[in-house]
């Protein structure tokens, strides 16, 4: 079902664009390094291959017009989903390249700003990749052309969005959003679960009931207690 | 972050110079040799490098910029407020608040910002952030949102409501990802975000930093339009505009600032004694006193005037007559000379210049006939050239035809007849004459002073006037 690949393909690009703003938090301060950098090379250019290829899979079924009313609203909704997160995808990409051009890694004083975060960073950029890990394989020159590479970047996936926009109309506020407000906090804790997917409410009753009934055990041990001595006493008089 | 408004083009937004300027004071206080003095923070068990305390951050402002230690502390807070210094010790603490007694200001630890959270004003903080933020919040709190934030909230539902899958979707895998990090820089990281939102959009109460007043908005939007910076092409308008700019500026008439100067001491130190704000009036200051004696003797139609007054009369010719008892008393020094056409005639000629367009013509006419016709009744004399250029005007009567004559009359008696007013006989007595009016006796108790009743509103009927209570008493 072309559905369900297009929902899994726009939760890997979800999480790919959440590791990248991660990773781009970080430049410039004191945990950049190479290392930060080609994860941000790793991971954007995986996020420019999933938004790649989800356009391919969504164009097609919006621009058909023979598509029932439900499955084009959920096309659309998939849309404006995308939409949005390529949106942020880029504005990220230009915040990463003006950072890395004011704060270059080999420049003679190498003016980072030391923010308190020390750790690297390999973890996140594993989670966008889906992989296990992470191997850092680049040379030393690398971020001087990663920087022009990334100019390019941009502008691909600007002539993209244009190019969406060109090609599919859909009306934004026609499109009603599956989730509700505080939506979020209904989540369940395992990961990758799609959240599109009408995730079931999770009843938070365990702990509650836990308290209430140590609370009965006790008040009635209490009373037990209280009727004992009463018959004791009304024994012994 | 997302664009928001920002096109897709590219366009920069100028930085304000302000924060550029705050950017670099932070980037030179990381300077490993020069900057200020970083230590370790242990918060339970993680521990945090890179704090500074309040103090060594002014210390540091003293010894560089050389300033005392009020202004280190006004920058300090500054750059707080700024959100470029955060403390992580209060991560509830909503209020972005240095405290000012140098105490509890030693205590609290900061870090400094990371740079993805100074561009503020290049890309404005947009909406959807906001709401991935709040959305993220509420998941770490469950539910906990302060008021104001639950209020944005909710507007935000309503703004974007069409994206919210994206919100929810982001803040949850947003969270995610930072779980991949050590917890001490999920701390880090969560605190940075969280001064950064609480700079952007504060709670109410706080005053914003980020705000521009209209003034200085339409101000710096000028500026830009004008600026030539790298993104704007230099085409051959602009530079005509340049030029024509620059020789305007060429043939401005430029006086010396020596000239202007000396001319400015002359007149304060003649005028110092004459002003009532420099050298107290008298009899005594109606706004203190509640005494307007002061302005009933100063009005213009009053009968004797003050010594002071008939002073200013001789500072210049201008001055003279623009006061009606001394234009008064001028027409009658005049007139003894036998030359009160003059300023008959001047006199008219304002009338013309200021009166009611309708009676142009008629006025014109009638001054003619009186003071410049040939053999005219009060005829005044003036020189040929303008005589002739002031004829060929009459052809067509407007308010400004008599100008060059007004002021060739005004010349005369300024260099004529005025030097002489003043060494006149009429001047001297009317100075002898003028009264200087007694001081109000100061009172033995300064703060006895008469009960101040506010006067009854004019609004009022005067049968309730009596009703009013004696408000606005004066402070003891």
């Amino acid at each position: 079902m072309t559905k369900e690949e297009c929902k899994a393909l726009l939760d890997a690009l979800n999480k790919a664009t959440a590791c990248y703003h991660h990773l781009v938090l970080t430049i410039g301060g004191s945990a950049d390094s190479q290392n930060l950098r080609e994860e941000l090379q790793k991971t954007r250019q995986k996020a420019q291959e999933l938004a790649v290829a989800i356009r391919a899979r969504l164009t097609a079924p919006l621009r058909d017009r023979g598509l029932g009313a439900e499955e084009r609203a959920e096309f659309e909704r998939l849309w404006v989903a995308f939409s949005g997160c390529l949106d942020l995808l880029e504005a990220d990409m230009r915040r990463a390249l003006t950072l890395s051009t004011e704060f270059p890694l080999h420049a003679p004083r190498r003016p980072l700003v030391r923010t308190g975060v020390e750790g690297g960073a390999a973890s996140v950029a594993a989670r966008a990749l889906s992989a296990r890990s992470l191997r850092h394989e680049a040379e030393r020159g690398f971020d001087v052309e990663d920087l022009h590479q990334l100019e390019r970047e941009i502008l691909q996936v600007g002539e993209m969005i244009q190019d969406m926009e060109m090609k599919v109309n859909v009306p934004r506020w026609t499109v009603q959003a599956r989730q509700a407000a505080g939506a979020e906090l209904l989540a369940s804790a395992s990961a990758g679960v799609s959240s599109l997917r009408g995730v079931a409410v999770e009843q938070r009753t365990g702990p509650c009931d836990l308290s209430k009934a140590l609370a009965a055990t006790i008040f009635s041990a209490v009373l037990l207690a209280a009727v004992a001595l009463a018959v004791c006493v009304a024994k012994l008089s | 972050m997302a664009a928001g408004p920002a096109p897709h083009g590219g366009h920069r937004r100028a930085q304000r110079p302000h924060l550029s300027k705050m950017e670099r004071m932070v980037v030179s206080m990381q300077d490993p040799d020069q900057g200020v003095k970083m230590r370790s923070q242990r918060l339970l068990v993680t521990v945090i490098p890179h704090a500074v305390t309040g103090n060594d951050v002014m210390e540091w402002l003293i010894q560089k910029y050389c300033i005392t230690e009020e202004e280190a502390l006004h920058l300090g807070t500054l750059l707080v407020r700024h959100g470029y210094l955060y403390p992580l010790r209060d991560p509830c603490h909503l209020e972005l608040r240095l405290d000012e007694t140098p105490y509890r200001f030693q205590v609290r630890l900061n870090w400094e910002q990371t740079p993805y959270f100074w561009m503020s004003t290049l890309w404005p903080a947009a909406e959807l952030d906001y709401a991935i933020y709040l959305a993220k919040k509420n998941i770490r709190k469950r539910g906990g949102l302060v008021d104001h934030e639950k209020e944005h909230y909710d507007q935000l539902h309503r703004k974007i409501s069409h994206t919210w899958d994206l919100v929810v979707m982001q803040a949850r895998e947003q969270l995610r990802a930072a779980k991949q990090r050590r917890k001490g820089d999920r701390l880090v990281i969560a605190c940075q975000e969280q001064t950064y939102w609480l700079v952007n959009r504060p709670p109410p109460g706080v005053p914003s930093v980020l705000e521009q007043g209209p003034q200085r908005g339409s101000c710096t939007a000028g500026r830009v339009q004008m600026l030539t910076g790298p993104f704007q092409t230099k085409t051959v308008d602009f530079y005509r505009r340049e030029v024509e700019c620059l020789r305007k500026a060429l043939g401005r008439t430029r006086v010396k600032s020596s000239v202007c100067l000396e001319a400015y001491l002359k007149f304060s130190s003649q005028r110092g004694p004459h002003d009532p704000i420099m050298s107290g009036c008298l009899p005594s200051n109606p706004w203190v006193t509640d005494n307007d004696t002061y302005w009933a003797m100063n009005a213009p139609s009053a009968a004797v005037p003050t010594r002071l007054r008939v002073e200013q009369w001789a500072f210049s010719f201008r001055e003279l007559l623009e006061d009606p008892v001394g234009r008064a008393h001028f027409m009658d020094f005049l007139r003894k000379e036998f030359s009160a056409e003059n300023l008959s005639f001047w006199e008219a000629c304002e009338e013309l210049r200021h009166g009611g367009q309708a009676q142009v013509p008629a006025l014109v006419d009638a001054v003619y006939q009186q003071f410049l016709a040939p053999g005219a009744a009060r005829w005044v004399n003036i020189d040929s050239r303008t005589m002739e250029r002031t004829l060929v005007g009459l052809g067509r009567p407007h308010r400004h035809v008599l100008d060059d004559a007004q002021l060739h009359i005004y010349m005369l008696m300024k260099k004529d007849s005025y030097p002489r007013f003043l060494k006149s006989d009429l001047y001297k007595d009317l100075l002898a004459e003028a009264v200087v009016p007694p001081e109000t006796k100061r009172r033995v108790f300064p703060f006895m002073r008469k009960p101040r009743h506010s006067s009854p509103s004019p609004a009022l009927l005067p049968a309730s006037a009596s009703g009013e209570p004696s408000g606005g008493d004066g402070e003891a």
